[in-house]
């Protein structure tokens, strides 16, 4: 079921005599996703590609994927930036034989990027004029601009001189939002420095209502100050900066939304461990005979969550701040940590699916976001969230949850404790369970009767698996 | 109390910083040793344009008959005039007041000196008690500058020699008067007595009038006024004081001219004595002006100033800007202080205005521009209303960015109209935009789209 997310979509268009030259498109990857940002070109125009090299790495707002070449010889043209914003579907680039006629594989209206043309301005107008209907992906304005198509949409809508837009996206390109707030503010610049100011380049602007004058344009950055003698130099330290990530930049704004919107209550529990313990020696000694796969005690967590949920549906379900839907199905979200952050695939079903089963999942799954090339479908759709910090030595901690879920489980490692056993003091190996809830809908008692159940069945991890 | 800021002067810059401040939320005190308002409102830029009018009014009954009216046995009379001013001057002064109340500004009326910078803030003492607060704004003004010519100082304090606060209130029109420094104060004042009655002489260190103004305007003006009686001795030095004259040589020659009242308004010099900046490390320059950046700041932190104090432009709408840009800075709102449009006006008769270069600092500035030059009988309503005027608008455009860099004229209403082109400079709106403008017909003003079409 995942293949079809990662297929690559040729689309041969046949032009004369030439039809051997190959179109990649941007893939489309899941239902909700219109398009994608190219993140970096692998292959520039020219070099010759062999099947299984990566031509270019994009992203959703939700994951990074590479894009691997499926056909062999030249890259003969590509139509879009690193920071172009891709509608899905549209040809990207072609491979081919030299000397081939690509003409046709152009997206409606775009222009070579590599390909500056020497136009007159008034021609160039025509010409944009003449487009302003299509969905256009035309990486340059009238001027030679590095423009997103979906900043010249906008900029033809609200009719707005994209020229003076102060672009802030990769190498100098202007993006949507650079249109947003140059139709919204309108140009910082006064009319007679309009001929010489360079929408690139960063002004120290000194005129009416902090326009950016001639004499600024002339200046440059600089501007006259007395320094007080009173401000001591602050000791600079050496440091990297890094624009946030499509993914880093979703993860913030979710953790925020989620500290910020609900009334989160963390409790911690923990259990005796001996039982799954026990039961994954005999798993692990046994796997390969049994042909199970390498259960570990994540999956063993899992699968017992899964199991006690449906018994405590308001910890299974979605609080949008009016009502609360509470699911008959557990569709697991596990967060796995990635190079490229955290991210949370989802095991639909795993109520109903064998610790085996849930096992192989998990582990295809966390595959996945580690290189980068899941399919964003199965990062939604979770109903509960198990986070596991145990392996990292963690005691406790305070998950936060997913929004709209209404809990998460944190697993904390495991710790050697004692407990009194008919006067005997006696070692035990106990594991840590944090859980987060939303208090705004769930009362922490019903949330520790969860606990208390879950801490029962993983005490009793066998009988858990032979109901 | 301690003070979010504390103001040192109540003129323009003073007040209007106090009242912008207040408006932001802040808790302010403000000092002045003389009279809220400073000069400006109580011995220069107001009081002045009282007696001017006066002096209008009375020239408009001596050349009434050439536009058809008949006025006989006309006359000025000194003492009301200075009544009517004075009555001018107390209610402004009295409004400033009101607006400071209004805004909950506390005003000492006493002389402030800066004491130190403590733990809590900045320590400004007045008669023995002392205020703290934690930001600084000094607008103390400036003074006339009294060069050490010979005679000069006796002369000032015989009464024979005055300065622009003492000479508003003379009640009794000298028959002869000695004005040495034909800048703006002494032009406007020349006027003022040339109408009223006294014979005016005019001793000019430069080979100009009006000092930073377009010299044809210079020129109309001068010429204009020796037709009206006023002498001028231009590249002339005062060498001199007796007690009933002016000795001043020109080319080596010694010249002396007799005068019941001599005027000395060669200039002004930022008031900076007996402040205690030395106390908290103000710096000022070699005149005694404080050094402030574009933000109004000082070299000392959350020191301001603005004002003639800078010594920068010295006109008290400089000053209003000043402080506001200071009090924006102070509030967290960045904001830079621009001299590139700042009218200035004489408002001698016909009235001098202008704003931006003239021709002489744009060829100083190596400037790529052009001018053109109309007679402001190019205005119907300028006809229609100034028998025989011979009045000019000079507007200067920058080749390059087809701006507007500078407009100079001269010719009555010129002051109501000057900041339409300040306007046009400060906002460098090109020529091309600017020709879009409607202006309202039949007005004086519309010498100015005559001069955009002209380009």
């Amino acid at each position: 079921m995942l293949e079809s997310n990662s297929v690559q979509f040729f689309v041969p268009k046949t032009n004369g005599g030439a039809d051997m030259a190959t179109a990649v498109i941007m893939p489309r990857q899941g239902n909700t996703v219109e398009s994608c940002v190219v993140s970096k070109w692998h292959k520039k125009k020219g070099d010759k590609v062999n099947i299984g090299d990566i031509l270019f790495t994009y992203e959703t707002d939700k994951a990074t994927f590479d894009e691997e070449a499926k056909t062999e010889g030249i890259l003969l043209e590509t139509y879009f930036e690193e920071g172009d914003d891709v509608p899905c579907l549209l040809n990207m680039c072609v491979i081919g034989e030299p000397g081939e006629d690509i003409s046709s594989f152009a997206p409606d209206g775009a222009k070579s990027v590599n390909e500056e043309t020497e136009k007159p301005k008034e021609d160039i107008k025509e010409e944009i004029k003449a487009q302003t209907d299509t969905l256009s992906a035309q990486t340059y304005g009238s001027d030679g601009l590095k423009i997103s198509p979906r900043a010249k949409a906008l900029a033809e809508k609200t009719n707005v001189d994209v020229s003076y837009a102060n672009a802030t996206g990769p190498n100098g390109r202007v993006i949507e939002r650079d249109i947003q707030v140059l139709a919204k503010e309108g140009l910082k610049v006064t009319p007679a420095a309009k001929a010489s100011y360079d929408q690139t380049a960063s002004y120290n602007p000194t005129g009416i209502g902090g326009r950016v004058t001639e004499d600024d344009v002339k200046r440059g950055s600089i501007i006259e100050t007395v320094a007080p003698v009173e401000t001591k130099a602050v000791a600079v330290t050496e440091y990297t900066e890094e624009k946030l990530s499509n993914i880093r930049k979703l993860i913030a704004k979710t953790m925020h939304a989620s500290i910020s919107e609900m009334a989160q209550l963390t409790m911690n529990a923990s259990f005796d461990a001996t039982s799954i313990i026990n039961f994954r020696t005999m798993v692990k000694a046994n796997s390969e005979r049994l042909g199970l796969a390498n259960i570990t005690i994540n999956d063993i967590v899992i699968y017992a969550v899964a199991k006690t949920l449906l018994a405590h549906k308001d910890l299974n379900a979605h609080f949008n701040g009016e009502s609360i839907k509470r699911f008959n199905a557990v569709n697991m979200g596990v967060a796995i940590d990635t190079p490229r952050g955290l991210m949370v695939p989802t095991v639909f079903n795993s109520d109903k699916k064998s610790l085996n089963d849930i096992s192989a999942e998990v582990k295809d799954l966390a595959g996945r976001c580690k290189s980068g090339n899941i399919s964003p479908d199965l990062l939604t759709g979770g109903t509960f969230t198990i986070t596991n910090l145990g392996n990292l030595g963690i005691e406790s901690f305070t998950p936060v949850i997913n929004p709209p879920q209404t809990a998460i489980l944190g697993v904390c490692g495991l710790v050697t404790r004692v407990k009194d056993e008919n006067g005997q003091v006696k070692p035990y190996q106990a594991m840590g369970l944090s859980l987060t809830i939303d208090h705004r809908v769930v009362d922490g008692a019903p949330a520790a009767r969860f606990l208390k159940d879950l801490c029962a069945n993983l005490e009793n991890f066998e009988i858990l698996l032979a109901k | 109390m301690k003070y979010d800021l504390i103001i040192i002067g109540g003129g323009p810059a003073g007040y209007l910083g106090a009242e912008r401040a207040a408006a932001k939320g802040m808790s302010v005190l403000l000092f002045e040793k003389r009279n809220l308002g400073g000069v400006c409102l109580n011995e220069g830029c107001v009081p002045s344009k009282a007696l001017l009018y006066s002096a209008k009014i009375y020239d408009y009954t001596k050349h009434s008959e050439q536009y058809g009216v008949k006025v006989t046995g006309s006359s000025l009379d000194q003492e009301t005039v200075i009544k009517r001013k004075n009555k001018v001057v107390k209610t402004l002064v009295t409004g400033v007041k009101g607006a400071l109340k209004k805004h909950n500004v506390t005003v000492v009326e006493k002389t402030a000196r800066i004491e130190k910078k403590s733990v809590e803030g900045f320590v400004v003492s007045a008669d023995n008690e002392f205020y703290t607060g934690d930001r600084l704004l000094i607008c103390s003004g400036s003074e006339p500058i009294m060069p050490p010519i010979p005679g000069l100082l006796e002369g000032y304090q015989k009464g024979f020699v005055l300065t622009n606060r003492e000479i508003l209130d003379l009640t009794k029109i000298p028959e002869t008067l000695v004005i040495v420094g034909g800048g703006v104060i002494g032009l406007e004042m020349a006027s003022y007595f040339n109408s009223a009655g006294s014979k005016v002489t005019v001793v000019e260190m430069l080979d100009k009038i009006g000092g930073p103004i377009d010299d044809e305007i210079a020129e109309l003006l001068r010429r204009e006024y020796e037709k009206k009686g006023i002498t001028f001795n231009l590249g002339c030095k005062v060498t001199s004081f007796t007690e009933k004259s002016v000795v001043f040589e020109k080319d080596g020659k010694t010249f002396e001219t007799d005068a019941e009242k001599v005027l000395v308004s060669i200039g002004r010099k930022p008031s900076t004595k007996d402040l205690g900046l030395e106390n908290i490390g103000v710096e000022k320059d070699k005149r005694g002006a404080i050094i402030t950046d574009s933000m109004g700041r000082t070299n000392v932190a959350e020191v301001y100033a603005a004002g003639d104090v800078n010594g920068v432009s010295m006109l008290a709408h400089t000053a209003y800007r000043e402080a506001e840009v200071c009090i924006n800075n102070i509030t967290g709102k960045k904001d830079v202080m621009r001299y590139s449009a700042i009218p200035s006006v004489i408002y001698t008769n016909p009235e001098v205005a202008s704003v931006g270069e003239t021709e002489a600092t744009a060829k100083q500035k190596n400037m790529d521009f052009e001018s053109v030059t109309l007679s402001m009988k190019f205005s119907g309503r300028y006809v229609a209303e100034n028998e025989g005027g011979n009045g000019i608008c000079k507007v200067l455009r920058d080749k390059r960015t087809n701006r507007i860099i500078g407009v100079s004229l001269i010719g009555n209403y010129a002051s109501e109209l000057i900041y339409g082109a300040a306007m046009m400079i400060e906002t460098q709106m090109t020529v091309e935009d600017l020709k879009e403008l409607v202006f309202p017909h039949p007005t004086v003003c519309e010498i100015l789209r005559e001069a955009l079409f002209a380009f």
